[in-house]
């Protein structure tokens, strides 16, 4: 099997690389400059420079694509997707959105993906040959031979790119944290946080928030928010505190590790994704565990 | 100058609402009632701000079934002026939709089309790219801001890790995402108004395209430990000792 792979996120093409180093030869092609990417084991790693405009990057993967390759992965970013559905268009090969797990089968292809907002895994058998893949698709190898690398630039096409400026971030990426103190709507009030800063500290651990709490009362920045529509993330240890658990929350947390929960209701659904549950009052509950620890 | 506005929007099955079979591990999705996807929310916002701001036309277009009137009334109550329901909606295959909605679009006018960027039921994300490239119109993605400028629509694109101004030539295509405006609560004198609206309802006229078999649709097995305490003074000192594994 050869495929070709795209992502315009360091992390992901990494995951991508060694998912497919499992069964196939690949190439790398990445709006990404970092020469890491050259030990992960693909043939060849296409540096594209230019404006990222998705009908643009498409065509030079068309064009890639067209030497000779079984299939496409495309990591699901923004760009991502609206890629993949270009090049699906303009090829018009089968496509399989949102893919955490694959397989060949003869010459069709098996996939997994979440479907009903998360409640349910789809696993399906299709002709697919682009495919969008989630973080955690793979983990990222490294290799000692280096690829060849080629830099390539984005031709231009009908959409203009004016300015391009980096997304104002507090510098988090809840993705990467390996302790995660979550809140949800149960804190009641903004002004909880300055509790809930006091246990993260303890345990090292980042702030996150479920679609509420970062959405709707602005408690949080959108960049914490954990859930299907929000960040997925993976930590060791995932504290949800007032936090009902909702199938929109619990599809960006499945994969923690550990999960411990505080919540006043015994019958939020919450409980039933724990290992360890607390039926409490978090306003009591939280400052006694801060003096515990 | 007034502008013709098409928006798409979707009803979901209200996801809260399924229940998982215990012995099966299958979805019930009998009874469960449908609601407005909230990105339509978003995507109706976006389409009725701009006909406040430069003036036209909106049109609502959706592609699902006969219970999608209630969600049309909604669309109307929040600004909408005219809609279509295209009936028959089996499977979501976002490049089958696109196909479907594209027929539909090419019948009426318009300078912009406006939708959600992903849905909350398969977040596949794909269709406003799919519709983009069948009608061969560029696609201003992921827009956190919009305007238009006599024959031009500038959008904010914002993708992970920046923003991006592009402009791009109508008609075009635009997707917004639950950053780009907070949907309005329509005034009971609206939402009264809408319910007498007109809503016309057509039957779909292409072959429905699948592109997998299903194997299986089950909830994923949950190997948490599930041990609960109600009494804070047992419970606490569990916690301290699970934290204390993890955090040295």
């Amino acid at each position: 099997m050869k495929a070709l792979i795209f992502s315009d996120n360091y992390d992901m093409a990494k995951q991508i690389m060694g998912r497919a180093m499992q069964d196939s030869q690949f190439t790398l092609m990445t709006t990404e400059s970092n020469e890491d990417l050259l030990y992960f084991g693909a043939e060849k790693v296409i540096f594209l420079k230019g404006q990222p405009v998705y009908s643009c990057i498409g065509e030079t993967l068309i064009s890639e694509f067209k030497k000779g390759y079984d299939f496409i992965l495309i990591s699901s970013t923004t760009i991502g997707r609206d890629v993949a559905a270009y090049v699906s268009s303009k090829l018009n090969l089968d496509y399989m959105p949102e893919v955490f797990n694959y397989r060949f089968d003869g010459n069709k292809l098996i996939t997994k993906r979440f479907s009903l907002g998360g409640k349910v895994v789809l696993e399906e058998e299709s002709d697919a040959k682009i495919l969008t893949v989630t973080p955690g698709v793979g983990e990222g190898i490294k290799s000692e031979r280096k690829s060849l690398s080629e830099e390539l630039k984005i031709p231009d096409g009908p959409i203009k790119v004016l300015a391009i400026n980096p997304k104002q971030s507090q510098g988090v990426d809840i993705e990467k944290a390996e302790v995660i103190v979550s809140v949800g709507r149960g804190l009641g009030k903004k002004e909880g946080l300055a509790l809930i800063e006091q246990l993260a500290k303890k345990v090292k651990g980042e702030i996150a928030g479920s679609r509420p709490v970062c959405l709707d009362y602005h408690w949080l920045s959108e960049e914490r928010q954990v859930g299907y529509s929000g960040k997925k993330v993976r930590p060791k240890l995932y504290i949800a505190i007032g936090i009902s658990g909702q199938i929109q929350h619990i599809a960006g947390m499945r994969d923690s590790k550990t999960v411990i929960a505080i919540n006043k209701d015994k019958n939020a659904p919450i409980f039933q994704e724990c290992d360890l549950g607390l039926v409490a009052d978090l306003y009591k509950a939280v400052p006694k565990l801060i003096e515990m620890l | 100058m007034p502008y013709n506005i098409i928006v798409l929007i979707k009803q979901i099955p209200d996801l809260e609402l399924i229940k998982i079979n215990k012995d099966t591990g299958a979805p019930i999705l009998e009874g469960v009632p449908y609601r407005f996807e909230n990105l339509s929310k978003n995507a109706v916002e976006a389409a009725v701000r701009l006909k406040e701001k430069y003036g036209g036309k909106v049109t609502a277009v959706m592609f699902g079934n006969e219970k999608g009137t209630q969600v049309m009334k909604e669309a109307y109550a929040m600004g909408v002026d005219d809609g279509y329901i295209i009936t028959g909606y089996t499977e979501s295959n976002p490049r089958f939709t696109a196909k479907v909605l594209a027929n539909k679009i090419k019948q009426i006018p318009h300078d912009i089309i406006i939708l959600g960027n992903q849905s909350a039921d398969s977040m596949s994300g794909m269709l406003a790219s799919f519709l983009a490239t069948q009608l061969n119109y560029p696609l201003l993605s992921n827009a956190l801001k919009i305007e238009i400028n006599d024959k031009t629509a500038i959008a904010s694109e914002g993708a992970e890790k920046f923003v991006a101004d592009e402009t791009a030539p109508l008609p075009c295509v635009i997707s917004v995402t639950q950053e780009t405006n907070e949907p309005r609560f329509p005034p009971v004198m609206m939402i009264m108004k809408a319910g007498q609206k007109k809503i016309n309802i057509e039957p779909l006229n292409l072959p429905v395209e699948s592109y997998s078999k299903v194997l299986s649709k089950m909830a994923p097995k949950s190997e948490r430990k599930r041990i609960i305490f109600e009494d804070m003074d047992k419970g606490l000192p569990e916690i301290v000792k699970v934290i204390k594994e993890v955090v040295k």
